[in-house]
């Protein structure tokens, strides 16, 4: 039952887009997910798409790594389109049946929610993808360095958050094997009513508690043993170096995000009639 | 001076409420730069927890360990103690910090603060001398346990320590990556580290020039293998002879005195030497 | 009657990806009922991910080619999955990682709770399963199993999978990690196991010491691949397969060819240590008888050294000499050559696989 469960997990490949500084990937990834919700056209959903996939081609990542993250969220995604499609009741009627009415509008918001999400879920799995979890932490702890400031203890933020991502794999592992431990003795873990189910995730649960505090324990020496410190005195290997590629990287999001704004705020007719050029009548 | 001085060490483990465990006793002991030792005896004998002991991870209940002259319960020095007596623990999954191997390794110089060219000049050397330059950028989750276990020495090595302890390194691995970290250690002990090899394996006990053994937190035995495998003592505490030592004990007592044996290699010129 | 039938399985994980590996490769082997397999191969050769099939932790992955029939029972079929996992009993290793429950005997019950059993037959089994590893019932039923040591929680780990009262007992690296003491125990333990409760056996190890004191048939995978499946003492006498498979030999027969080496010529077939010294003490006696008493003497002079056993070894040289000559030479193992069986390294199993229809 643990088996399907994606974690986004990084995917090695030797690509421009992996050796990109992960700071400017994490501040581009946010223009790119926030730029997704100016999104407000066809056009522009295109648009989005196409960068997307001009980004896991330069990234060298086989179309399935990036839909598995999709996979994710199916759930969620059905739920809120059928939500959506019923309840908005503005614009042409489509079809009614009794108090279910699905209008030209509500189709049309519902296509273009999916589409926001899933393309919103791949943006943003295409940072873990292409990020190892260390870069990721480092490339936190560097945006939230002004933080420490205002006293947020930046260094042991970013500490548990590299050792929590670096021990994802290990637990799983070991939730793997305690699953396989506990079914050969008979364990049903998936079947009977949710409070069965529940009940029946205990003998996996305890076990990989106590396991993690174990891990943690001997963690905590492991480190200590090696002067483990969140003083200033720590020094890093790794100084990240803004290259040639981290800039037109850059250049590639901030030119996607202007031409949304501008689609969106200055010039709404081309995108509607972009969209009105494609689709026709459908529309 | 001996580097490590061990003086009427007892220690405490609080349990719970009004139960406490003394898991070390009143142990004394010395050991000399450059030696390799290997400290045996029975689970719950100790060992680990005198481990713990020598590089400030615990301090003395009674007593005091001394570090090339310094206290382990010297908190302002400890950091140095830490860096001198480097460790290497039995789970290679719960001591990597790091995804990286090369970030791993990295982790010990970045805590001693030392500047950039320094921290990858050691890891380069460090990689280097357990065998592992050519894995620097790989996932250290995918490495083999013995693998795993020669990037946990590296990362030790890369704070130039002078002492290396093992605690039960190999206890976890497959004879190939116990082969593996074994070959490195023997390395390093003829580069001069002082190393400390904790293990319940006898055959690895074997390998050290000096064989300590605990029993109930006492120090029980003391000696060059060969005098650790036939001491009387050496039964009560809970350890069974490598299998070459053992038939050759079955085969004195038969009447055929095959010499001193600790290895299968001593065995067989032992045989060779009767036979010829 | 076999216990185990597999044909043609193959498996690949992650299928499809970059990290795509193909873990078995064509498996063909079938396993007696009430025989003692050891499987052995090097880390990553596919041991694991065959031993999930027999229970059904893992499914074959083509259905139409390969199959797992165990105890008569396809592995692959859901409607008898779990009288098939209740019939094979799985010690993972690191057995006391899994421990869960709030009390020993709650743990060891689990397992038999499963199963439906009347409650007066589950506390039947628990007392067993607890007598069985060696742990007496009234000290332990009420203890928390996270308060033990670590010898005891492995012994009420496996308390928890025998109380199934399994045919088949699976045990991977059981050994692993514990003191020597420990290890006796357990190995020791094993083969009552065998006797009292589960008629067949199927270890993974890594030590052949192990193997080879235990096992009756050893089957080495590499890559997935069964290289070779026989008698441990064939098994181990192909010198050149072992060290291909990047498998060590028992101590024992290291020991031979580390004496090959020096001139001294056992049986390739030794491979225990008793067998190892009843092969040397026949050399001896042999040797002293050959020689004459006065080079005995002598040899044995010069090694005890002043050694006060030395008169000891004297008298009991004397009586040495009085054995038959007849033993010579390699043929003073304990194990006669003649009973080497054609190639037993290869690929035996295929002869099995007829009789594996029984279908569910």
């Amino acid at each position: 039952m643990f088996k399907d469960v994606a974690f986004g997990q990084y995917y090695p490949a030797n690509s421009a887009v992996h050796k990109l500084d992960s700071r400017i990937k994490l501040i581009l990834t946010l223009v790119y997910i926030i730029g997704i919700f100016f999104v407000k056209s066809y056009f522009g959903f295109m648009l989005t798409a196409a960068l997307l996939i001009i980004i896991i081609i330069a990234a060298k990542l086989p179309m399935a790594s990036v839909l598995r993250s999709v996979r994710g969220i199916l759930l969620l995604v059905v739920l809120t389109s059928i939500i959506n499609l019923f309840m908005i009741k503005d614009g042409d009627v489509l079809v009614q049946w009794k108090i279910f009415v699905i209008t030209k509008n509500g189709v049309h918001t519902t296509i273009k929610m999916v589409l926001r999400l899933v393309l919103l879920i791949s943006g943003a799995s295409l940072l873990a993808l292409t990020t190892t979890p260390v870069e990721l932490a480092d490339g936190l702890e560097s945006l939230m360095r002004p933080l420490s400031l205002i006293k947020v203890p930046v260094r042991d933020i970013a500490m548990i958050m590299s050792i929590a991502l670096r021990f994802i794999p290990t637990l799983f592992d070991e939730t793997n094997k305690i699953v396989s431990a506990q079914k050969a003795r008979g364990a049903s873990l998936d079947t009977g009513n949710i409070f069965a189910r529940i009940k029946a995730l205990i003998p996996v649960l305890i076990p990989l508690f106590v396991s993690s505090f174990r891990r943690a324990d001997e963690l905590a020496f492991a480190m200590d043993a090696r002067c483990y410190n969140a003083t200033d005195k720590r020094t890093k290997m790794k100084k990240p170096k803004i290259k040639f590629s981290d800039v037109l990287a850059a250049f590639v999001v901030l030119s996607f995000f202007t031409v949304i704004l501008l689609e969106r705020y200055y010039f709404p007719s081309v995108g509607i009639n972009i969209d009105a050029m494609i689709f026709g009548g459908l529309l | 001076m001996p580097f490590i001085e061990i003086k009427g060490v007892s220690y405490v483990y609080p349990l719970r409420e009004g139960v406490s465990l003394k898991a070390v006793k009143n142990l004394s002991l010395s050991i000399e730069a450059g030696e390799f030792v290997a400290l045996t005896g029975m689970n719950g004998s100790g060992k680990s927890t005198l481990a713990k002991l020598l590089n400030g991870l615990f301090k003395p209940t009674e007593g005091e360990i001394l570090i090339d002259g310094v206290s382990t319960a010297n908190e302002e020095r400890i950091f140095d103690i830490r860096r001198r007596v480097g460790m290497v623990f039995q789970n290679p999954d719960n001591q990597t910090v790091a995804t990286l191997i090369e970030d791993d390794v990295a982790f010990g110089p970045e805590n001693l603060g030392l500047p950039r060219d320094e921290i990858i000049k050691r890891v380069n050397f460090a990689l280097q001398a357990v065998g592992m330059s050519e894995y620097r950028k790989r996932d250290a989750a995918k490495l083999s346990g013995g693998q795993k276990q020669r990037v946990a020495i590296a990362g030790v090595l890369a704070m130039r320590p002078d002492v290396l302890i093992l605690d039960e390194a190999t206890s976890m691995l497959d004879p190939a990556g116990r082969e593996e970290v074994m070959g490195v250690v023997r390395k390093l002990v003829e580069q001069g580290i002082t190393v400390i090899n904790i293990t319940h394996n006898m055959e690895e006990a074997a390998l050290a020039k000096r064989v300590v053994v605990l029993r109930k937190g006492r120090l029980a035995i003391d000696g060059t293998p060969s005098q650790v495998f036939s001491s009387s003592l050496f039964e009560s505490c809970g350890l069974t002879l490598p299998p070459a030592a053992a038939l050759a004990k079955e085969l004195k007592d038969s009447g055929i005195d095959v010499g001193t044996v600790t290895t299968e290699e001593s065995f067989a010129e032992g045989i060779c030497k009767l036979l010829r | 009657m076999q216990a185990v039938e597999i044909k043609n399985l193959s498996f690949v994980y992650s299928k499809g990806t970059p990290n795509e590996k193909l873990a078995l490769d064509n498996i063909n082997l079938s396993i007696e009922e009430g025989s003692f397999v050891a499987l052995i191969g090097a880390t990553g050769s596919g041991k694991s991910t065959l031993i999930q099939h027999l229970n059904g932790l893992i499914k074959p992955q083509d259905k139409k080619q390969s199959s797992v029939i165990v105890g008569g029972k396809n592995a692959a079929d859901k409607k008898t999955l779990k009288t098939l996992r209740f019939e094979v009993g799985m010690v993972f290793q690191y057995p006391e990682y899994q421990l869960f429950a709030d009390t020993v005997e709650k743990d060891v019950a689990f397992g038999p709770k499963n199963m439906k059993l009347p409650a007066d037959e589950v506390s039947r089994r628990v007392k067993r399963a607890l007598e069985t590893v060696g742990l007496d019932y009234n000290e332990f039923a009420e203890r928390s199993p996270f308060d033990l040591s670590g010898g005891e929680k492995r012994r009420v780990a496996i308390a928890g999978v025998i109380a199934m009262e399994p045919k088949i007992l699976v045990l991977d690296e059981p050994v692993a990690g514990l003191d020597p003491a420990g290890r006796a125990e357990l190995l020791a333990l094993i083969k009552t196991l065998q006797k009292e409760v589960s008629p067949t056996v199927i270890l993974v190890s890594h030590n052949m010491d192990d193997v080879a004191a235990l096992a009756d048939r050893v089957v080495a995978l590499k890559d997935g691949r069964i290289v070779a499946d026989g008698a441990p003492r064939d098994v181990f006498s192909h010198r050149g397969l072992i060290m291909d498979i990047g498998l060590d030999l028992p101590t024992a027969a290291r020991i031979v060819d580390k004496l090959e080496k020096k001139g001294i010529t056992l049986s390739k077939r030794i491979i225990t240590m008793a067998e190892l010294k009843d092969a040397l003490l026949s050399i001896f006696k042999k040797r002293a008888k050959k020689r004459g008493n006065n080079m005995g003497y002598a040899q044995i002079n010069a090694v005890t050294d002043g050694d006060k056993n030395a008169d000891k070894n004297v008298e009991e040289r004397d009586e040495a000499s009085l054995v038959d000559e007849k033993a010579k030479g390699d043929e003073s193992s304990p194990v006669s050559d003649e009973k080497a069986e054609g190639d037993g390294a290869k690929d035996e199993n295929d002869s099995g696989s007829a009789g594996g229809g029984e279908d569910v």
